[in-house]
């Protein structure tokens, strides 16, 4: 596989540092785990983090933490498997990234003639929504642009835009500037993890028919 | 000290002697960084005392050869507060409770371990050729947080010299990561 579309640097950095959201961090967290080069750079802040936490003024504990610590660690529970019911279920699921797999994933939604969407179900209230979003090959998402950021990870299939081609582990970021209208391959169907903020806005006759209906 | 000794130690035979050098020195800094990037005190003492819990039975998973102790200890902690965050939303709510593995990494996937030694001697190269300079930015900005407007009035320059010297050090260190190929 080679990955040729990363996320600009600042979203791996606040990635490394907690600082995104839980739908950015799931989305920029498949592609970290499929690209050794955006895994270093990540690897590099948690470097830098580390000196600095390293090198942070000391503040005291509690008088009893020590302690409190020490009686967690002696009565901490076993730890239970984590097991994925759903995931063995359905087909569609099964190959997902475990990182994915954790979360409890919605019915599948029709979007638009060949694209449909399954919500990924995450706790928190961040800014931005997950999904996974079907597309079969040929399909042509309508004209649209968003109010607010989109962060796409391609799991399986293709796409093409304005920006090239983009296939499994490639990592598309558009933001409100971006115009776009992904095409997708003819390799089979194209599914991806999406974070969106904002609502997507389709352009043209059908996009103001029909976007009332669509709520992605 | 050799911290990662320590944490070896504790790995190998539950040392609390190590356990407790390493608690004393990480704990309070642990507090620190926290409550310079935002925790209010409270948090900060909790998420503290969670990471140093989690140092203990993560301990068997540290290894030295890829991370240092401190950068290990603060993805720790950076996952407890993480966490610490979800679990607060939680409580709020009543029902619709979704059950998470509570210490997730979310970078570490179980077949992503082939080249992290050699991916480790990569990520230490470049940071020891960021400028002073550069790394400072990068600290001030992803790591502590701090507004661009704050940053400039801490380095004494103008805001758009900051702004571009933050995305020249962030450049920089993708370039030095790539050289190294």
């Amino acid at each position: 596989m080679t990955i040729s579309h990363h996320p600009p640097e600042d979203l791996l950095a606040d990635f490394a540092t907690g600082a995104l959201d839980e739908a950015e961090r799931l989305v920029v967290g498949v592609h970290v785990a499929d690209c050794a080069r955006c895994r270093r750079f990540v690897r590099a802040i948690e470097q830098l983090a580390g000196a600095s936490l390293d090198a942070a003024e000391p503040v005291a504990m509690g008088a009893d933490a020590f302690d409190a610590v020490m009686a967690r660690i002696d009565r901490r529970p076993q730890a239970a498997p984590v097991v994925s019911a759903i995931a063995e279920l359905d087909p569609e699921l099964a190959d997902l990234p475990d990182m994915v797999k954790r979360y409890k994933i919605g019915r599948r939604r029709r979007v638009a003639p060949g694209i449909s969407m399954r919500p990924i179900q995450l706790p928190g209230t961040g800014k931005s929504r997950a999904f996974l979003l079907r597309s079969e090959p040929g399909a042509r998402m309508l004209e649209h642009t968003h109010s607010g950021n989109e962060l796409t990870c391609v799991l399986k299939g293709s796409f093409s835009h304005l920006g090239g081609y983009y296939g499994p582990g490639d990592f598309d970021y558009g933001d409100d500037e971006v115009d776009h209208r992904p095409v997708v391959g003819d390799d089979g169907p194209c599914l991806c993890i999406v974070a969106m903020t904002g609502d997507l806005r389709m352009h043209g006759l059908l996009g103001r028919l029909i976007s009332p209906f669509v709520r992605l | 000290m050799d911290w990662a000794e320590l944490i070896g130690r504790v790995a190998a035979r539950g040392d609390r002697e190590a356990f407790k050098a390493l608690f004393e020195h990480f704990a309070p800094r642990i507090k620190g960084f926290l409550i310079k990037t935002g925790c209010n005190a409270d948090d900060a003492e909790e998420i503290s005392q969670s990471t140093m819990v989690a140092v203990w039975t993560k301990a068997g998973q540290f290894d030295p050869s890829t991370a240092g102790a401190a950068a290990w200890i603060f993805t720790i902690a950076r996952n407890q507060r993480i966490d610490a965050a979800r679990k607060a939303i939680r409580d709020g709510r009543v029902s619709k409770e979704i059950v998470l593995d509570e210490e997730a990494d979310p970078t570490l996937a179980a077949d992503q371990i082939v080249s992290r030694v050699e991916d480790a001697t990569r990520v230490a190269a470049a940071i020891e050729r960021l400028s002073v300079e550069q790394s400072t930015v990068i600290r001030l900005s992803f790591i502590e947080e701090r507004p661009h407007s704050e940053i400039a009035a801490l380095l004494g320059l103008p805001l758009g010299t900051v702004k571009s010297r933050i995305r020249l050090a962030m450049n920089r260190l993708r370039d030095l990561l790539d050289d190294a190929t």
